[in-house]
């Protein structure tokens, strides 16, 4: 798998959800709501012989609006729910990729980032991700 | 002397190489004993007998045509040539090869993660254990 172009295209999948702003890499600012998909937790090399398979634990944070926000914890639940069109997990489970093989939406965790001074209240979600060790 | 990573370990059942699909092999010889202990001895008495083996692998699913699935399912329960190369394909390294039965295909759904499959095989007669050419 090549890096760059799995960020690509996990940006380029949640950019169909209506009114989010996604990057593919962590921007210098960013103004809420936005989608950012970072570096990875872990580039696991070497799941089968040969080079045939290599996994990625990449997260992708959501930030809405601020933790006081009750419109903020409503929109942040669309993108956390399990279905329906603004789900992460729904829209990039049922993406078609050339980048990689599979991802997965294994988990989300919760937390209060600080842009500008401002405290929001962010998912941080968990993606697994399959792909080719040699392409 | 050097330690060999697994990783570069190589292995073609009936022609079809599979190590890009495997992340887990096993091959063991044994050979059956005879005790021959006889009256006068204190201690058992064995004798050699013949050699058998056993060979697994496994690894993740794949849905492609030269996958797990299409290759092993429809060879279970005939002879298929097992070739096991476990430092890789390379000049002087060491090879197995043996004919052997496909007793068992398994494929196995965890929820929380990828298709994974397994086979087992019964070696028969004799094992070749070269290096490679």
């Amino acid at each position: 798998m090549n890096l760059a172009a799995v960020m690509d295209a996990i940006s380029a999948r949640l950019d169909t959800i209506a009114g989010l702003r996604c990057f593919p890499y962590p921007p210098a600012k960013l103004t809420p709501p936005a989608a950012v998909v970072s570096y990875p937790d872990t580039y696991t090399f070497d799941e089968t012989y040969g080079r045939g398979m290599d996994r990625i634990s990449l997260p992708v944070v959501v930030v809405v609006g601020k933790v006081s926000d009750r419109a903020a914890r409503d929109q942040l639940g669309a993108y956390c729910n399990g279905s329906g069109a603004s789900s992460v997990k729904q829209v990039l489970e049922s993406g078609t990729y050339t980048a990689f093989h599979a991802v997965r939406v294994a988990s989300i965790e919760f937390d209060v980032v600080s842009i500008a001074g401002v405290d929001y209240i962010a998912a941080l979600f968990t993606l697994d991700i399959a792909g080719s060790g040699t392409s | 002397m050097t330690f060999v990573h697994s990783k570069t370990t190589v292995i073609t059942v009936g022609g079809s190489d599979l190590s890009a699909f495997t992340n887990e092999s096993s091959f063991g010889r044994k050979a059956d004993k005879h005790d021959v202990t006889c009256y006068g001895k204190s201690d058992h008495v064995y004798a050699p007998g013949l050699g058998d083996g056993d060979f697994s692998m496994g690894g993740l699913y794949d849905n492609s045509v030269t996958g797990p699935r299409d290759v092993l399912e429809p060879l279970v329960g005939t002879m298929v040539t097992v070739i096991r190369k476990p430092e890789g394909t390379g000049s002087g390294l060491p090879q197995d090869s043996f004919s052997s039965l496909l007793e068992e295909y398994v494929e196995t759904s965890p929820v929380a993660d990828y298709v994974k499959w397994t086979a087992k095989f019964q070696p028969s007669d004799t094992v070749t254990s070269t290096n490679q050419a």
